[in-house]
């Protein structure tokens, strides 16, 4: 079995200075023992580049503006066009309405953490579904 | 405030009672307030027999102000309902304001988008989708002109929801606005939050300037509307604690970081040669209402007193209308759940009542929904019906600081008090507020503030009913309030078209203007008047101050 840690993008795209849930987070996944990349704000391509150049198994998007869909196509776009798609786990976390969760997964997203969610879920959902 | 005879025999009362008390069960659990301090079973005259009646509460509009602002408090006046609001675009967030202006709101707030807080315009590509999404776009003085048609800007007040890095172009364009429609600015009357720590720890700021710059900045807009006495009954800036409480810091940190970020603006303009007195006067506040009942309205009390010990001892003001902490609450967003969202209709009414009860000159209440999206129409009239019921309802004006002359509440005003003195102290060690800035102090000071409360929310010492206790799913029921999808159409055509109209040769010569007075580092506002009156945008308005001073990446900390 390899020993490779799980390497976990968080990353906010897009302008919107909410920080908290990101921060709240990397540290979770940091605690947790998994390799922690903090993109902060990036563009859609700073994000597919980080998560290539690092070889990520995970991209955390922390949007809380309001437009999760528009970021999120335009990341799983790039990320099938560079042919990495089938590779990276992708999680979306903010505030988005729970009506919007079945787009987002539709869309190729493997979890959506809205308000209220604990930080151990993430956590747990990381471990247990990820392609090692 | 009590003979020591009669102390005394209290005390021996006391006794008696404690005996009593533990022949009881008390629950397990920690009775602490929301910034940890220990809370007794009971408090008696015992707890407050130093306090000097007439030095330490006195009455509402005397110092040190502990019982109200104003003599009158809400006897000759009420609160003003503000509801912070803006979505989509200028035309439809002119439409909700209407909407609630007729159902009795009687102050504006605009809640403006993700890239008029950062100076971006649409045309650019960084967050055009953004457009509209969590604020009304605010690009070029024609939004203005769309945002406030038919609504009479000299009876009612606006505040301008936009932070240092863009106040300067926001600002002017609302005061030509108003020129150009036939006002005095002399007379109009609004607040800019203009508050540099909303912009740095209250949100992360995207390709703003360095602290030091930003400081500048807000100092620049107090000191030529209030000041130079150009808007000299503007409110020209905001200190909201609001929005860097909501990250995770208690309420002692909340009024510390406000006080400190006060004191370095206050001491910059008096670099500048005036004399606290030309200006303190306008300063205002924007404080949170949290879940804590008691401590919160002990904050507010708390809050005036500081505020006049520091004008007074440490500023020598010497006119008493200057000597008054006026401000404005809203409720705990963070506070409010996804699950189960009308509970959040009872949080939020709890939370207005501590303001009021507090002595607050104006109120935010959240909308029941603002935990999913943006407030419906329906979500916001419930929010503003609630400061309705308080006010027409309950009779609580009836007389003023009822809560005065508690043994708990006036105890708990003094301790908070205490505790926020050697906090500002903490603050002002590292030094102004761009130095906690810029050498990181208030990034760890937040992370471990953002930490704690999710642990506690994490292990269940700090209660969310639908979340750690009684949870349930995340709602679905609820309608989620869509912006409008067309607002970057909308927005570039009239970025366009203003562009068409302009005399571009004209603008640039004035931002040759404006590059130079960034480099000279002199008042920014007489030359972002004249650009945004010949069709500058926020955006290329801020172009310059990246340009000249460059942009900063917080020390953001994990």
């Amino acid at each position: 079995m390899s020993k490779k840690k799980i390497r976990v993008l968080m990353s906010k795209p897009g302008i919107d200075g909410h920080w908290r849930g990101g921060i709240v987070v990397s540290r979770a996944i940091r605690d947790a023992g998994m390799e922690l990349i903090f993109g902060g704000f990036q563009n859609v391509k700073e994000i597919v580049e980080a998560a290539i150049q690092e070889d990520v198994d995970v991209i955390g998007l922390s949007i809380h503006s309001g437009a999760h869909f528009a970021y999120t196509q335009q990341v799983i776009d790039l990320l099938k066009e560079r042919g990495v798609l089938e590779d990276i786990m992708i999680l979306v976390g903010g505030v988005v309405p729970a009506k919007d969760f079945p787009k987002l997964k539709e869309m190729g997203v493997a979890n959506v953490y809205g308000p209220g969610s604990m930080t151990s879920e993430i956590v747990d959902f990381i471990k247990t579904h990820i392609r090692k | 405030m009590f003979d020591n005879e009669y102390l005394e025999k209290i005390r021996e009362e006391k006794e008696k009672w404690e005996e009593l008390y533990k022949t009881q069960k008390e629950r397990d659990m920690k009775f602490v307030t929301d910034s940890e301090i220990p809370i007794k079973q009971l408090y008696t005259p015992l707890d407050i027999n130093d306090k000097d009646y007439i030095n330490d509460i006195s009455f509402p509009g005397v110092p040190p102000y502990t019982r109200g602002v104003y003599p009158s408090m809400y006897r000759g006046r009420l609160w003003t309902m503000r509801l912070f609001s803006g979505h989509g675009t200028p035309e439809e967030t002119n439409k909700r304001w209407k909407f609630l202006y007729e159902n009795g709101e009687s102050g504006f707030s605009a809640a403006v988008d993700n890239l008029t807080f950062n100076g971006i315009d649409p045309t650019e590509p960084d967050g055009a989708p953004e457009v509209g999404t969590s604020g009304v776009p605010l690009y070029c003085i024609d939004s203005f002109f769309a945002l406030t048609e038919d609504i009479p800007i000299d009876k009612i007040s606006v505040a301008l929801v936009v932070e240092p890095f863009t106040s300067a172009p926001v600002c002017s364009m609302y005061f030509n606005m108003a020129q150009m429609r036939g006002y005095d600015i002399k007379e109009l009357i609004g607040t800019t939050q203009n508050d540099i720590l909303t912009m740095t720890v209250g949100y992360i700021p995207y390709k703003n300037s360095p602290p030091n710059h930003i400081l500048r900045l807000a100092c620049d807009l107090i000191e030529w509307t209030v000041a130079m006495k150009n808007v000299p009954k503007w409110h020209p800036i905001n200190f909201t604690g609001y929005n860097y409480r909501e990250g995770g810091i208690d309420a002692v940190q909340e009024l510390s970081f406000v006080f400190a970020s006060a004191c370095s603006h206050i001491d910059n303009l008096i670099e500048r040669g005036w004399k606290a007195d030309d200006f303190v006067g306008r300063l205002a506040f924007h404080l949170a209402a949290h879940k804590d009942f008691f401590e919160e309205i002990a904050k507010f009390r708390a809050a005036r007193r500081i505020w006049y010990k520091l004008m007074k001892d440490k500023y020598e003001v010497q006119d008493p209308r200057n000597l008054g902490f006026r401000f404005h609450v809203q409720t705990a967003g963070s506070s409010l759940t996804a699950q189960s969202p009308k509970i959040n209709i009872i949080r939020t009414a709890i939370q207005a009542l501590e303001a009021n009860l507090g002595g607050c000159q104006s109120l935010h209440t959240n909308s029941y929904d603002e935990a999913i999206c943006l407030p419906s129409e329906e979500a916001a009239l419930i929010a503003l019906r609630t400061q309705q019921v308080i006010s027409d309802e309950t009779r609580i004006h009836n007389t003023i600081d009822p809560l005065a002359g508690s043994y708990f509440i006036e105890w708990l005003t003094d301790e908070v008090e205490d505790r926020v003195w050697k906090y500002i102290d903490k603050i002002q060690k590292v030094g102004s507020i761009d130095k906690a800035l810029s050498t990181g102090f208030l990034y760890k000071e937040m992370r471990d503030a953002f930490h704690k409360r999710r642990m506690k929310i994490e292990n269940g010492d700090e209660i969310m009913l639908g979340v750690n206790k009684y949870p349930v799913p995340y709602d679905t029921v609820t309608d989620v309030f869509r912006t409008n999808k067309n607002a970057i159409d909308i927005e570039v055509n009239r970025i366009e078209k203003l562009k068409a109209r302009r005399d571009n040769k004209k603008l640039e010569t004035i931002l040759d203007q404006l590059r130079d007075v960034c480099e000279k580092e002199e008042n920014v506002m007489p030359t972002v008047m004249k650009a945004t009156r010949e069709g500058a945008t926020v955006g290329e308005v801020c172009n310059v101050y990246r340009e000249i001073w460059g942009t900063w990446d917080p020390p953001l900390a994990i």
